[in-house]
Order: structure tokens, then sequence, then C-alpha cells
């Protein structure tokens, strides 16, 4: 009880100091807004093209691959493995919630079933789940402007908005003093454990943008594993018709 | 002695229908006694057996992060050696290499979950094998698989459908093959039925990328379950055996052990109940028969028989009685016993229940049907405590009647 009560006043410390700190000063909290708009549309595009290399740590080894891959809007994406030579031309089609992968050896596509969509996505530390969500922070999650990070710029924290069904309910950001760019995220599952946390690394003006061109994914229940996502291209500008996104084309030789 | 004895015997005689009565009670006391016995030994054996048998075996070896993390790198290096020095132990009686590789499988296009099993399908059809008592025909060829009977039935699957599988292999790559549905699998192990594609052993490494490879070793060795300790101590002595995780039964499944522990104490319980009760039937019916004959023992003493060797004679009776109930209360029991291990005992179907159903726990499929046995020692309890008891409770009015006055006992 008297702890509760300790906590509280030291937070309620931390609210009015936040909201009497001095206004102006380079360390003004940044507009929430703003922030939330910046995150959601980091990488958002009518329609894209680009090509990304996907590297696997564990602490066994080590295998990277690289990958094509086409997006329109938030729900269909193609991505076509391009190396190593062994798996090259397997692919993945999303279409809305729906995932499927073909596989040119044995010339079959497969449907990943719901029950395996929290598995593994081409063993990676990306699950199927992670394709296929189309969420917002806008539209799906309540922002609130924690304080300072430790290590410079800006925490801000995202809890799952009420009726929301998805994996994370907090997800919070590191983004630095301008706001501009994430930094870290830590991904809090349903029952409040830090599940995963992701770093945006390595800055440079790609097709115009500026963006994290390293994202580094560390699963925090597996130690020693990493999966790394690297920019090699990106055109966010892309013509891209809709029917890329169709098994036909998920099947067509390449 | 002789004499008392041939007076006993002509005292059992004289009165057929009080000796059967007797007889009877002491007879039904130890088939009782056996019949429980029987059932719990069959039920001991068939949990023990639905447990160490085919899925976990006595014994396990795994790399030490397999059983936690389940990545499909996580291997045993060099499998083949390493099982051909455990087969050679003299403790073990059968040990098999195995995959584990989950997978999505599709008929169609529709992918669902299932594990991939590679195993030595010729050698896991022997004793104690995951395809015990599977015939020769069954066998599925190199591209062949053997699917679970529900995963069959949920993903329609009949003999001859091409099925597409996509795993991972061991070095991260996309492994991916198609096998031709060969057979129908119906297991004691829940996981095999519902999620089960068995291929062969090397069509499994071929597939998955372990070349020589395996996930687990699984291990019987030739005494009881319980002997588990000592058998991974000789498993931790084996060449390649050193650097892995070696388990027994008791410690992979802990609570699945706790719960037979448990179940083997309820069973002590009711085996108790019925001992107790079984001795209470023939104390009453040895007490009542004595009580019964007080006048004639009365009689006795005044004819100038001492206290003492009343006592013999009735005694004599109790131990001759006791002697031939439990006898034929044994063989009563054991045939009981016998024709329900020869036919099998169903409780699921004592109930309102008409259909039998087989009990599924800790995901393994537990064969509802009990073939219930006994141990030669198993006799000795009912004999030693039916006999003691019918004794006891024969003497107990003897001594009171052997104390009385002639004329008081006369008078009952």
């Amino acid at each position: 009880m008297e702890r509760s009560i300790r906590a509280g006043g030291a937070a309620l410390a931390v609210a009015l100091l936040l909201t009497f700190a001095p206004t102006g000063s380079a360390q003004a909290p940044p507009d929430l807004d703003r922030v939330t708009r910046t995150l959601d549309d980091l990488f958002r595009s009518s329609a894209s093209v680009g090509r990304i290399e996907l590297t696997v740590v564990t602490p066994r080894g080590t295998r990277t691959m690289r990958m094509r891959m086409w997006s329109r809007g938030e729900d269909r994406a193609l991505i076509v493995v391009e190396a190593p030579a062994r798996d090259q031309g397997t692919a993945t089609l999303r279409r809305d919630r729906n995932l499927w992968n073909y596989l040119p050896r044995i010339s079959r596509t497969i449907r990943v079933p719901p029950s395996m969509m929290l598995s593994s996505w081409m063993g990676t530390d990306l699950t199927n789940d992670d394709l296929t969500q189309s969420s917002t922070f806008r539209e799906d999650f309540t922002g609130q402007v924690v304080g300072r990070a430790e290590g410079g710029g800006w925490t801000i924290r995202y809890d799952a908005n009420e009726g929301v069904v998805g994996l994370w309910r907090r997800i919070e950001y590191d983004v630095d003093d301008a706001a501009a760019l994430p930094l870290r995220a830590r991904y809090f599952d349903r029952r409040m454990r830090l599940a995963r946390v992701m770093r945006f690394e390595d800055v440079r003006v790609m097709d115009g943008r500026r963006i994290p061109t390293r994202l580094v994914l560390e699963p925090q229940d597996r130690e020693g594993h990493r999966t790394e996502m690297r920019y090699l291209e990106m055109d966010f500008d892309a013509s891209v018709p809709e029917s890329t996104f169709s098994l036909t084309e998920l099947e067509r030789p390449r | 002695m002789p004499s008392t004895l041939r007076i006993a015997f002509r005292n059992l005689g004289r009165n057929g229908r009080r000796t059967a009565l007797a007889l009877v009670a002491i007879a039904i006391a130890q088939t009782a006694v056996l019949a429980i016995d029987g059932l719990m030994n069959g039920w001991v054996e068939a949990s023990l057996e639905a447990m160490t048998g085919p899925m976990m075996g006595h014994a396990q070896l795994h790399h030490p992060d397999w059983r936690e993390e389940r990545g499909p790198d996580l291997v045993i290096e060099d499998a083949d050696a390493t099982l051909a020095r455990i087969r050679a132990l003299p403790d073990v009686e059968s040990a098999y290499a195995r995959i584990y590789a989950p997978a999505l499988a599709a008929r169609e296009v529709d992918g669902r979950a299932v594990v991939v099993v590679g195993v030595d399908i010729a050698a896991e059809r022997g004793p104690g094998g995951l395809l015990a008592g599977l015939p020769e025909g069954a066998i599925p060829d190199a591209r062949g698989a053997l699917v679970g009977s529900r995963l069959a039935r949920e993903a329609g699957l009949s003999v001859g459908d091409e099925l597409a599988l996509l795993g991972q292999g061991a070095d991260g790559s996309f492994a991916n093959d198609l096998v031709r549905v060969s057979g129908v699998l119906q297991t004691p192990i829940d996981l095999v039925n519902r999620m089960g594609v068995i291929v062969h052993l090397e069509t499994a490494r071929d597939v998955f990328v372990m070349p020589g490879q395996a996930h687990e070793i699984n291990v019987r060795g030739a005494g009881a379950p319980d002997e588990a300790p000592a058998l991974v101590a000789a498993l931790r002595g084996v060449e390649g055996a050193d650097a892995l995780e070696i388990l027994t039964w008791r410690e992979l499944a802990p609570q699945l052990s706790q719960f037979i522990d448990i179940a083997g104490v309820y069973g002590l319980v009711v085996m108790m109940i019925v001992f107790i009760a079984a001795a209470a039937g023939v104390a009453n019916t040895m007490l009542m028969a004595t009580f019964e004959r007080r006048r004639e023992l009365g009689m006795l003493l005044s004819l100038g028989t001492s206290p003492g060797r009343l006592v013999r004679i009735v005694l004599a009776e109790a131990v001759i009685l006791g002697l031939f109930g439990v006898a034929l209360g044994t063989l009563l029991g054991a045939g009981l016993v016998l024709y329900q291990g020869a036919v099998g005992v169903d409780p699921t179907t004592w109930g309102n229940q008409e259909e039998s159903m087989d009990v599924a726990m800790y995901g393994l499929n537990w064969a509802a049907t009990i073939h219930p046995y006994l141990r030669p020692a198993d006799v000795l309890p009912g004999f030693v405590g039916v006999s003691v008891v019918s004794v006891v409770a024969a003497l107990w009015p003897a001594l009171i009647t052997a104390r009385l006055e002639p004329m008081e006992a006369m008078r009952g």
C-alpha cells in the first residue's frame, strides 16, 4: 500500500515535471501525433519494389538470403528469394490476411493455415503473422510520450486499444531527438513480457526518403538469435499492377 | 494330535451347510483380493507401457538444447555410430534414432501443421518401436509416408495421395519435398495420430538436410522401466553420447511419473479396503459358526474334554477351513484373473458407457482395455491374511467357551 502510494507520488512528480518543463528548448517533448504519423508512414507507400537482404543469426550459425519484393497498399505483397541458389525462386504471396508459399523445386503452392501464423516465416525470427499485419499506431494503439529515452531521444509508449486483436499489448519506441526516426522498439506481449526488441540502424536516403536501412530484430526468449533486414534498394513510387499478387504470378517461372 | 485332526474333520463333515458357508466366505475373500490385485497389476503395467512404450522409451538422448528450443539444427551428430554403440550395450533391449521436424503439409493448396517423424521404419516395427506390429507389407517405399489417423481424417487424406511438405532444414534452408501417402496409422500416441507424417529416417535426413544426424535416440532397457537410472548411467559412458542430454522417462515426463505413483497409492488404499472387508466377512462367519456351537462344546467339556483339547479341536477346524477356503479362493481368483487377462477388461464400459473409449491423457492414448495378471507373490498376502483372520475369529469364541463351566456353556 505504502509502496504504491510512493510510486504514485513519483509518477505524479514526473508528470508535473513534464507539464511544467521549460518549453522551447531543444529538449521539448515531441508532438505525439507527428511521431505516430512518422512511425506509421516510415516505409508506407501505395506501391513499392525493392530488394532486401535477410540475415538470420543463431548461436550455431548465420544464414543470409536476398529477396526481391513488391508491395501494393497495406495488404498486398510478393517476396521472391533470389539467393542462396538452393532456395532461389521460393516465394511468399500475401493477400489480406492470407499467405501462400510457392516452392519451385516441387512446383507446389502451400497456403499457411491460421494455426501456423505464429510460426517462423522462412526460418527467420519473423512470424507469418508479422507479414500479414496491417495495424497502424494511429488506429489500433493509444500513444503517450513517456519522456527522455535512455541513451538519448524520446520514449513513446503505444498501448493496444481495447478490442484490438494482436500479439502486442504494448510497443515502446525510442525516437531520435527530432522525433523523425525510430531508434529502438520494444514489444510487450499480452502478459506484458518484453518479447522482442527491434533496432533501427544505418540511416540513409533511399529513393528520396531518409530511412533506417537496417532493422535488427532480437527475440527476447531465444538467446543468441537475431534477424537482420537490410534494405538494399527501394522504389517507393513504383507502379505495381494488382495482378502481381495472384497465385498465377506466384507460380510464374523465374 | 492325529485324533484331534480326525475329530476336527468329523466335526466339519457333520454340519455340511455351516462348513460350506465358511468355505465360501473365505474363498470369496481371497478371490476378491486377487481380482483387485490382478486389476491393479494390469493397470500399472498398461500405464507404464503406454508411457514408456513407443514414444518415450526408457531413456532418451538429445542435443542439450533440443527439448527447450526444438530448433531443427539442434541435432545429434554422427547418430548412426552412437546408436550402434548404444545397441551393443548389454542393458539395452532396443534403441532407435528419430527425427522430428515440424512442417506444413498440403494435399492441394491448403497447408496444415504436421510433424514429420523420420524413423527406421523396418526396425521400429519391433517390440517397443513406434510402429510395433506394423505388417511388413505396410512399409512405405523411400518416398512413401504413413500418416496419423486423425490427420488423415481431418485433411481428407487417403492412400496414394501426394503430400507436399514444407519445413526448415537443419541448415536453415527451405526443406520441401513430395511424399506419397502409403498408409494410415493408428498409434497409442495422440501427437502421431493428430500430426504425424512418418517417413524413413533416410528420407527425413535427405529432406531436412541432416546427413547422418538425428534429433533423438530413444532407448528401451532390457529391465523394467524403473531401472532407467541405471540405464542412463550406462548410456553416459557411451562414446559420442557424452555431450548429449540423457534423461530417464521419469525426468522426461515428471507429471506423468507422479501421476502413476499417486495412482499406485490409490490402488493400495482400495486394496486395503477390499482386504478389510474380506477379513470382516470371514471373521463374522467364523465367529458366528463357533458361537453357534457353544452348547455342543459345553457338552464336550462336561464329558471330560479338557479345555486345551477343545481349543485345539476348534483351532484345527479353523486351520483346515482357512487353508481349504483360501486354496479354493486362489483357484477361483487366479482363474478369474487368467480369464480377464486373456479377454481384457475395459473399465470404461462399466458405467453407462456402451462403447469403449480410449483414455487420452498427457498426449498419450491409453488403451482402456486392461489385461489383469498375477505374480506368484500376490497370492501370499491373501493366503496368510485370510487364513490368519479365520483362525483368530474361530479361536476367540472357542477360548471364551473353554473357560466357562460346562453347565453354563451348555445352557448357551
